[in-house]
């Protein structure tokens, strides 16, 4: 079994996908117990592999046993591992706090199980046209996920998501396309030595890499391929949105990654200045950008989409600086604000459930209220602020120090100002919950959304997250010393 | 210098940190709670005072939490420049705690159980400031400070308090944005941030322009929180918040972490004589003139007390950045021995505003003519802590001026010996007033204050007759001056439309002199001011307030004497030239 | 001469990649510019049909033989972009259907399936 790990880890959640489906046929509560179930086999899949990448390095799986590069290869490094250990403790913390808030039914279940399965393929995967099936996978389970709200605008969000996530994803494809022009093969590592052959001049290569770039970046949501996002978050249902905030841009985010230095290596960024150059102004824009639409926003959901369009800029400004420090920052970042968004929206869901408070103004005086919440929240949005030794920090100084000695200043400027532009927006929110007088009345509160209720299960999810914001701090070194043995080779 | 290590740095952070959760969970028994501030504050200073001997004898305590690598390290330690913080913030917090105690009962202020959790925050990252073996720790620990103080300035919770917040968070994570590009530099430069005394070696063989930028950066940052010009100003409007807030924080713990992150930054990063080199000092020194001498000049024009000692405060902080920036063995002394000398002093000045405002809920110069008679022992303190401010000898200021002055003469910068003497003037000029008219006059008759506040260019209210606008005979009208208070209950008192026709619209001084710090009473009513009758009399024993204000009061105007009358034996002085002489290459 | 001018050889053998390039303008004119929702959906898939034929043509083989035929087989197709296309096809179906499905659901819902009139909708 230890040598097919990555491939069970894919498999699994694709066979427990099916399972709730079955089960409706008998009741339709089955699907959280099934879910966790499969969750926690795949969590512990999850921590084998983790021994096997610490202790042997890189792992390697060719699917269906075909010669590499012929078939397709899954490979697990430091930089996958992470991410892998990241979507199974997402997942349990969501199953947590979805016991009580989120949506009961099978179907629902079903849904999340196939995008863990997308995004597990994702991360595992050493094809670039699997990672294009992976990649419209969790797109499709995305799409219904968010649909799954009740309220009718559910739906519109989700087409739209659909519709501009499908352009991207096909982007993405042609990229792909060119790519096989060029190098007559599909296998990562192999396409990349064949590209060199072909010269980083040509303009398939340099085709592929604008479409394949432009594609992932419809996923992640930078600026200004965005507008899908704020939609999504909020119109889908609580627990959706902390997944999907905390995972469907992350892994995506990861996508780009592997395809910066497993594909087209460093040696194409610095042979192509043009292309590196461009990814960091479209990072920048995305920092400040974001930052600027965060703050003019009323509905605390919306801002905290906007607030991943600024924050994934970082990440991908850290990634395209390109030295191992600034990779490892945009690595530890890309881990901590999954975390730490995901458990924004979490807490944000709370705060609604409990006293109806869903725009800025609505927060005033929450902090009495709803005192757990409302403090994992304040924790967790000084994360993003980057106060330390919280890990959005950490992740921030080492994109910063790998950009310095990169020297390339602007982007310093650049990101010295997103701690500010962040604090411009959490700032008031902080200042509301706890300075200023309620404008919700309490009975008003109980009799619009208190009656679900809010489970010891989804504030300890809560709490979890704030916990980790800091703690994470802790796992760095662990972190950096696995990246270290993975990332040279990626980073010559 | 022999390093030893050893836990106490980190009990010192830690053992108010852990407090935190005991002071929060104890909101229905203020009592116990208040007990718990106070023992852990007595602790901390223990802890802190316990490695003071082997500190001035040349060790350094270090503790390791963290190594990242690269050069990279979460460490503190205390040397003798982190004791000399350390020691003052730690005992000061000892008697500002009894100070909140009577203060905060004494208004019966909400959310007490915030206001002591904060600051018991406060000062654990204060420590933890003083500490910092490097600049990346003296970074985590000032962002920290800055959260930690914040809902203590907002504390009011008015519209005033939470704009007054957002300017406090604003300018101060500018400030540690700034901060954080300048140790970026530094290790881009050096591969290390550690505190090195004289220097970081490596950083005198890098590129000069990139060694200034990251000069200009960590200055700039550290000034911010260090109150110099041009990023003084939220420090006025942070005199919204508690008495005990503005005291120990902005007088003592947060703008005395500025001017530390500059020490640090002139002494242990880049040393004296690499400073000279790259010629930056002149410009801070510069910067450090100015700042004294304007906000002094600004200060005249104060008429709330909190705000005249506010720019007060910014001018003595101005001092100590000079000493540090003349880079003169003598200038560092005094430069650093200010920093309890000014601390004590202002906090004195500090506890001395809030009892009045306790009181007699006075918070205007203008109101507080004969106030020395129903606080007298206040009054003799705040008379003492000003004549320290001026540099008045055997009080604590004088020391560190004389030590001041001398470095600017013995360098060789006699114009900066002219601003700090000129200083003292203005001093004398803004605080002495308040003295006198405390004791001297009463509320019938006295001057107008502030004496250079009306309107520039000649004005009606300044006749030799005694003035008119707000101060009209009260014989005249017949009954005591509580018209010019009680009588107009929504008005400004310096709406001078309801005094007599005849000189209505020339004698109505013009607000710009009086800056009302909008408490939660403000709208209702002017509080201020001497009730019927003038002020009563009360004795010298203690009956004019409550023992809990008094007590810390009376122990800081002790202690600015006793660091003016024998500053060695009162270690300060002592630890500062354990530091200067720590330092190659200066005269000690 | 006009030949040239019109790159007239580039037309006649290449004449895919025109059609690729019209199928993918088509498709994203479609996409952007139709108010109706389901002609949006259509224009997606004219789009992807686009790329499915980028791939199917970028399979021809100059001068390629099947592996079975030692000489002189015809043309040849690399059956490697054809699998990609099968695969990809599968994926535009899948979308086309959750698309027509959340259509159908906004229509019982709105009323409408005009995207101006949504747009007016939704945000009250």
């Amino acid at each position: 079994m230890i040598d097919h790990l990555p491939v069970l880890l894919v498999v699994l959640p694709i066979v427990g996908a099916t399972i709730p489906l079955v089960a409706s046929l008998y009741t339709d509560r089955a699907g959280w117990t099934i879910a966790l179930v499969t969750m926690v086999a795949h969590a512990a899949l999850a921590g084998l592999l983790v021994r096997e990448v610490w202790t042997g390095g890189v792992v390697s799986y060719a699917v269906g046993g075909f010669t590499i590069p012929y078939g397709i290869e899954l490979v697990v490094d430091g930089l996958s591992l992470a991410v892998v250990a990241l979507i199974s403790a997402i997942t349990l913390g969501v199953l947590a706090y979805a016991r009580r808030a989120g949506p009961h039914e099978n179907t629902f279940y079903s849904q999340l199980l196939l995008l863990v399965t997308g995004l597990t393929g994702m991360t595992v995967t050493g094809d670039v046209f699997n990672l294009y099936v992976f990649l419209e996978i969790t797109g499709l389970a995305a799409y219904g996920l968010v649909a799954s709200g009740r309220e009718a605008s559910a739906a519109v969000a989700a087409l739209k998501y659909l519709i501009i996530g499908t352009v991207g994803a096909s982007l993405y494809l042609l990229g792909v396309g060119y790519a096989l022009a060029a190098t007559g093969t599909l296998n990562m590592a192999d396409m990349s030595a064949k590209l060199a052959a072909v010269g980083y001049d040509s303009t398939l290569v340099l085709t592929a890499f604008g479409l394949m770039v432009g594609g992932l970046s419809v996923k992640v949501a930078l600026f200004p391929l965005h507008t899908w996002q704020p939609d999504a978050y909020a119109n889908s249902p609580d627990s959706v949105s902390a997944f999907i905030s905390a995972l469907v841009s992350t892994v995506s985010a990861y996508a780009l990654a592997r395809l910066l230095f497993s594909v087209f290596t460093v040696d194409f960024l610095t042979s192509v200045p043009a292309a590196r150059w461009a990814l960091v102004a479209v990072a920048s824009v995305s920092i400040v950008a974001g930052s600027a639409l965060a703050v003019s926003q009323n509905s605390v959901q919306r801002m905290l989409a906007y607030s991943s369009v600024s924050q994934f800029g970082l990440v991908i400004a850290g990634f395209a600086v390109a030295t191992p420090t600034a990779v490892a920052g945009a690595t530890i970042h890309l881990v901590g604000h999954a975390v730490m968004k995901g458990g924004l929206f979490a807490a944000s869901g709370i705060i609604e459930r409990e006293t109806g408070a869903s725009t800025v103004g609505g927060y005033a005086g929450m902090g009495g209220r709803t005192p757990l919440a409302a403090g994992a929240f304040t924790i967790l949005a000084l994360g993003m602020v980057g106060v330390p030794p919280a890990i959005g920090f950490v992740g921030k100084w080492y994109i910063l120090v790998g950009a310095v000695e990169a020297e390339m200043w602007p982007v310093v400027a650049v990101l010295l100002l997103s701690t500010l532009l962040t604090l411009a927006y959490f700032a008031r929110l902080g200042e509301r919950l706890y300075f200023a007088e309620p404008t919700i009345r309490e009975e008003a509160a109980v009799a619009d959304g208190g009656g679900e209720g809010v489970s010891t299960g989804m504030l300890a999810v809560v709490v979890v997250a704030a916990v980790l914001a800091v703690a994470l701090t802790a796992a760095v070194p662990a972190l950096e010393q696995l990246l270290n043995q993975t990332l040279p080779p990626l980073i010559q | 210098m022999t390093d030893v290590a050893s836990l106490r740095p980190l009990a010192a952070v830690l053992v108010s940190a852990l407090a935190i959760p005991v002071i929060l969970s104890l909101k229905s028994k203020p009592n116990v709670r208040e007990g718990v501030t106070l023992t852990v504050a007595g602790a901390k200073l223990a802890i802190v005072a316990s490695m003071v001997p082997g500190v001035l004898s040349g060790t350094t305590y270090t503790t390791e939490l963290f190594d990242l690598g690269n050069g990279l390290a979460f460490e503190l330690q205390a040397d003798a420049l982190g004791v000399l913080f350390g020691l003052l913030a730690s005992l000061l917090w000892v008697v500002t705690s009894f100070y909140s105690i009577g203060y905060m009962r004494g208004l019966s202020e909400h959310a007490q159980t915030r206001y002591f959790a904060s600051f018991a925050a406060s000062v654990a990252t204060a420590i933890g400031v003083a500490f910092g073996a490097n600049l990346l720790t003296l970074f985590v620990f000032y962002e920290l400070l800055t959260v930690s103080t914040y809902p203590l300035v907002t504390h009011d919770e008015t519209d005033e308090a939470r704009a007054a917040g957002r300017k406090y968070l604003t300018y101060t994570f500018g400030g540690g944005v700034a901060v954080l590009g300048g140790t970026l530099l530094v290790y881009f430069l050096t591969g290390t941030t550690a505190f090195t005394p004289g220097g970081i070696a490596a950083l005198a063989t890098a590129d000069p322009t990139l060694a200034k930028a990251a000069f200009a950066l960590l200055a700039a940052g550290f000034g911010v929180k260090a109150a110099l010009m041009p990023a003084h100003s939220w420090l006025p409007d942070a005199m919204v918040a508690p008495t005990p807030v503005s005291g120990l924080l902005h007088a003592v713990a947060v703008v005395k972490s500025g001017v530390f992150g500059i020490a640090r930054v002139v002494l242990d990063v880049f040393g004296t004589d690499l400073m000279a080199e790259l010629g930056v000092a002149l410009p801070l020194a510069a910067v450090a003139a100015f700042t004294l001498l304007a906000s002094s000049v600004i200060a005249l024009r104060q008429d709330n007390l909190k705000r005249r000692l506010a720019y007060s405060t910014i001018s003595q902080l101005s001092y100590i950045v000079l000493g540090l920036a003349l880079l003169e063995g003598n200038a560092l002394i005094g430069g650093l021995l200010h920093i309890p000398a000014h601390a004590f002093m202002k906090l004195t000045l500090f506890f001395c505003a809030g009892a009045i405002h306790v009181e007699t809920h006075t918070d205007d110069i203008s109101d507080m003519a004969g106030i020395g008679r129903r606080m007298p022992l206040t009054m003799a303190a705040f008379g003492v802590a000003a004549a320290g401010m001026a540099g008045i000898p055997l009080v604590a200021g004088f020391v560190s001026k004389w030590y001041l002055v001398i470095g600017a003469l013995e360098g060789g910068q006699a114009i900066f010996a002219a601003a700090l003497l000129v200083s003292g003037v203005l001093n004398i000029a803004y605080f002495w007033p308040i003295v006198y008219q405390a004791y001297f006059e009463t509320p019938e008759h006295h001057d107008e204050k502030p004496l250079v506040g009306a309107v520039f260019g000649g004005n009606e209210a300044m006749v030799a007759d005694g003035g008119e606008g707000e101060h009209d005979e009260p014989e005249a009208s017949g009954s005591g001056s509580p018209d010019l208070t009680r009588g107009e209950p929504a008005d400004d008192r310096h709406d001078a439309a309801a005094e007599p026709a005849a000189d209505a619209d020339e004698s109505a001084p013009d607000p710009a002199h009086v800056d009302h710090l909008g408490k939660r009473h403000e709208d209702e009513e002017h509080h201020g001011g001497p009730p019927e009758g003038g002020w009563e009399r009360r004795s010298w024993l203690g009956g004019e307030s409550t023992w809990f204000m008094l007590g810390p009061i009376l122990t800081a105007a002790t202690l600015s004497l006793a660091l003016g009358i024998a500053p060695r034996l009162a270690v300060f002085l002592r630890v500062v030239e354990t530091v200067v002489g720590g330092l190659p290459g200066v005269m000690g | 001469m006009t030949a040239d001018l019109l790159q007239l050889d580039l037309l006649t053998t290449r004449y895919n990649y025109f059609a690729v390039m019209l199928l993918l303008g088509i498709g994203l004119y479609t996409l952007i510019e139709s108010p109706n929702l389901v002609k949006k959906v259509i224009g997606m898939n004219i789009f992807q049909t686009g790329i499915f034929l980028f791939f199917i043509t970028l399979a021809f083989r100059a001068g390629g033989n099947p592996p079975v035929v030692t000489e002189g087989g015809g043309p040849y197709a690399s059956p490697l972009p054809h699998v990609l296309i099968l695969t990809a096809i599968v994926v535009g179906v899948s979308l086309t259907a959750v698309a027509l499905a959340l259509i159908v659901r906004i229509y019982s819902e709105y009323g409408t399936l005009d995207e101006n009139t949504l747009e007016e909708l939704y945000y009250d």
